[in-house]
């Protein structure tokens, strides 16, 4: 079962508790290798006769898959569920922007301006939302974002209304746009790699186990002399702090610019959700991968010239329609994820072509995790069944709550 | 200190509706030290301390007025039928939330209203009625969590030691076997010996078992009666919550006996057992 959540530290406990295999022999498993094959594959793309438009898409991909890393952070760990999770790219973003635009503070400046007033949006969201479970929370998170943009409106001539800003100055200029474009590319791809990574090694030192736990039951977290509260916080600000330096650096690149419907708008807090959740929520990686594959597919998706048989329907039209139908069919049948499933069929896959080997070396761990769980518990059941309970505990309120 | 006792207090607990008349709570019966003068303790009288302790949800009095000591080193029966304000009392000591009136002393400290994390901190570890595993980990994973350290940062090669810890505790609970199974593959006993696993995993000196005998067998509950027993002479204090004597009685040096939130009898398990009022309650029930 361990094995089944992949978020990270789980996936390392068999090496932990049972035999003490090195870090370096467990970086050579299948998994990190086709992970290693896939950075080699994306760091050569600009090399593979794609062409400048198609890069451009990509870059766009890389930082929305920073969005759905972020939002995976809170969300995908703790479960309480944030549908309004623009509201850090868009703090980062017009921050920096703004800082940019109207006193010439060089990017290099404005975006770290960026990044510490999304963590304190997080800090705002965060602390307040303490007080709050499940649904509660999510209403909150889903309202923040809409009074920001009213905001946004009301002050139109400082933050430019529905319309947004102009482009700030971009990170990278040179004489040929296609070169500003390949070095954007680069730019976004190893901010990618490096949050992926910087958020991997924190979820498995320890805090990634709190947090699914939380997601699990804070009670019961609580009942293990752990502050949830500390831990809810942590991860608010921690996952504030990546959405807004990822909203930060994509209004500098060629394909973002500060405006409500690339960074604040509703949609794409709902967008980043369903990609992380496609990704497969709670595991970093997926819902990164998640963020990119969402992005690119609705992108190509968007250009498609055709119509579609029988409804005469143009597919470009139709893009986010077709999007969201592929979504409900996979969640329903890979409750936990692509990337999640995809690495236990590959695993399972593995196994069966090597017999007994591979259940050897783990000790037999593995063999035991992947019978033992069920599908009984993926992220999003876990989710649900924390609604569950906060609505529960709503209901023993007016009831007067005695015991059961 | 205990100059509010009102151990004669006529139970006006009156949303309840049905009270069967005033019960002197400490009439009948006489507990150990102290008891016999009311209802009034004071801070230092035991591990724990529950002084007028009274919460209300919305009209409702779930705990009314409720008083009593925890001594170090004893295990206590908390008895009352259903929906007596057992569970809520519970709450209301660990910290799930305040109570409305009263207070709370933990080893002499005033505890009341802290947060359920710092009770266990302090050394106050409780058990789930329902069982609540972490059911996306192993058996040894819940226990390893239950001795993660409260920060956000620790040396990440503290993992290897804390399972050796881990397998200890599961071990101790008679869970060693079964270290590597999901929860959702043990049976009943098996959930509850995780819980008191988990539980132990936070190095308590008092542990508050909610409803441990509810659906064991005979023979496990003679199992875990042993068990609790044991850790009660390694100097462990503890408190059993149930609604049914059966079981119990034998495994308890003393028993608090609620209904309708406030306090019917108290005292050994014979002085339980020959209590009228508490025959009433029960009907002649399970005692």
């Amino acid at each position: 079962m361990a094995d089944e959540n992949l978020s990270g530290e789980t996936v390392e406990n068999p090496s932990a508790t049972t035999d003490e295999r090195s870090v370096f022999a467990s970086l050579l498993a299948p998994r990190y290798l086709v992970g290693l094959l896939a950075v080699v594959v994306f760091a050569m793309l600009p090399f593979l006769g794609i062409s400048t438009t198609q890069l451009l898409v990509l870059i766009g991909a890389l930082y929305f898959g920073l969005f759905t890393m972020s939002w995976d952070t809170v969300s995908g760990y703790t479960g309480e569920i944030s549908f309004g999770h623009a509201i850090f790219f868009a703090v980062g973003g017009y921050t920096s922007a703004l800082l940019n635009l109207g006193h010439g503070v060089t990017p290099a400046l404005s975006i770290p301006a960026g990044v510490v007033l999304a963590a304190v949006a997080g800090v705002l969201i965060g602390v307040p939302a303490l007080r709050l479970r499940g649904p509660y929370l999510s209403l909150v998170t889903l309202v923040a974002p809409l009074i920001l943009l009213q905001a946004f409106i009301v002050y139109g001539d400082v933050f430019g209304g529905e319309l947004g800003l102009s482009s700030p100055a971009n990170l990278i200029t040179a004489d040929e746009f296609g070169l500003v474009v390949v070095a954007n590319y680069y730019i976004a791809l190893s901010l990618f790699l490096v949050v992926m990574v910087g958020l991997l090694l924190i979820m498995r030192s320890g805090i990634g186990s709190v947090l699914t736990a939380i997601r699990e039951d804070e009670d019961a977290v609580a009942a293990a002399g752990i502050d949830v509260a500390k831990f809810k916080v942590f991860a608010f600000v921690l996952s504030a702090a990546v959405g807004g330096l990822a909203g930060a650096m994509f209004v500098h690149t060629p394909i973002g610019s500060p405006q409500p419907s690339q960074l604040l708008g509703l949609i794409v807090s709902i967008e980043v959700l369903i990609a992380a959740i496609l990704g497969g929520m709670g595991t970093i990686v997926g819902a990164g991968l998640g963020g990119v594959f969402f992005y690119f597919t609705n992108d190509l998706l968007n250009q498609q010239d055709a119509t579609i048989p029988l409804i005469d329907v143009g597919i470009n039209e139709a893009s986010l329609l077709l999007f969201a139908l592929l979504a409900m069919v996979i969640i329903y049948f890979l409750p936990q994820g692509i990337f999640p499933s995809a690495i236990r069929t590959g695993r399972r896959g593995l196994r069966r072509a090597r017999g007994d080997e591979t259940v050897a070396t783990d000790g037999g761990r593995d063999a035991d995790g992947a019978a033992a769980t069920g599908d009984t518990t993926n992220p999003i059941a876990q989710t649900a069944e924390r609604y569950r309970r906060a609505l529960d505990a709503l209901n023993d309120r007016f009831d007067g709550g005695d015991d059961e | 200190m205990s100059t509010e006792s009102n151990a004669d207090t006529t139970n006006e607990s009156a949303t309840n509706g049905t009270q069967t008349g005033e019960s002197e709570p400490d009439g009948a019966t006489t507990g150990r030290e102290g008891e016999t003068t009311s209802d009034a303790y004071g801070p230092d009288d035991g591990l724990l301390v529950l002084r007028n302790v009274t919460k209300r949800f919305g009209g409702l009095t779930a705990v009314d007025d409720l008083s009593f000591a925890v001594e170090e080193g004893e295990i206590l029966g908390f008895i009352g039928p259903n929906g007596a304000g057992k569970s809520t009392t519970f709450n209301c000591v660990t910290g799930v939330y305040p109570p409305t009136d009263g207070t709370v002393h933990y080893d002499g400290e005033d505890v009341t209203d802290t947060a359920a994390h710092k009770m266990v901190k302090r050394g106050l570890a409780r058990t789930f009625q329902s069982f609540r595993p972490l059911e996306d980990r192993t058996v040894l994973d819940n226990v390893t969590f239950a001795l993660t350290p409260d920060k956000l940062f620790s040396l990440s090669g503290f993992r290897g030691g804390l399972s050796e810890r881990a397998r200890e505790i599961c071990e101790r609970v008679g869970l060693g076997d079964r270290t590597g199974l999901s929860p959702s593959e043990l049976p009943h006993a098996g959930l509850l010996r995780l819980e008191l696993a988990r539980a132990l995993a936070t190095d308590p000196d008092l542990l508050l078992i909610d409803e441990p005998f509810a659906g064991l067998s005979g023979g496990e509950v003679e199992d875990v009666s042993e068990l609790l027993t044991e850790l009660r002479e390694e100097g462990l204090t503890l408190v059993v919550v149930d609604h049914n004597m059966r079981g119990l009685l034998s495994l308890i040096d003393r028993a608090i006996v609620i209904r309708f939130g406030s306090k019917l009898a108290s005292g050994t398990p014979e002085e339980i057992r020959a209590n009228k009022e508490v025959q009433e309650a029960y009907l002649g029930g399970s005692l």
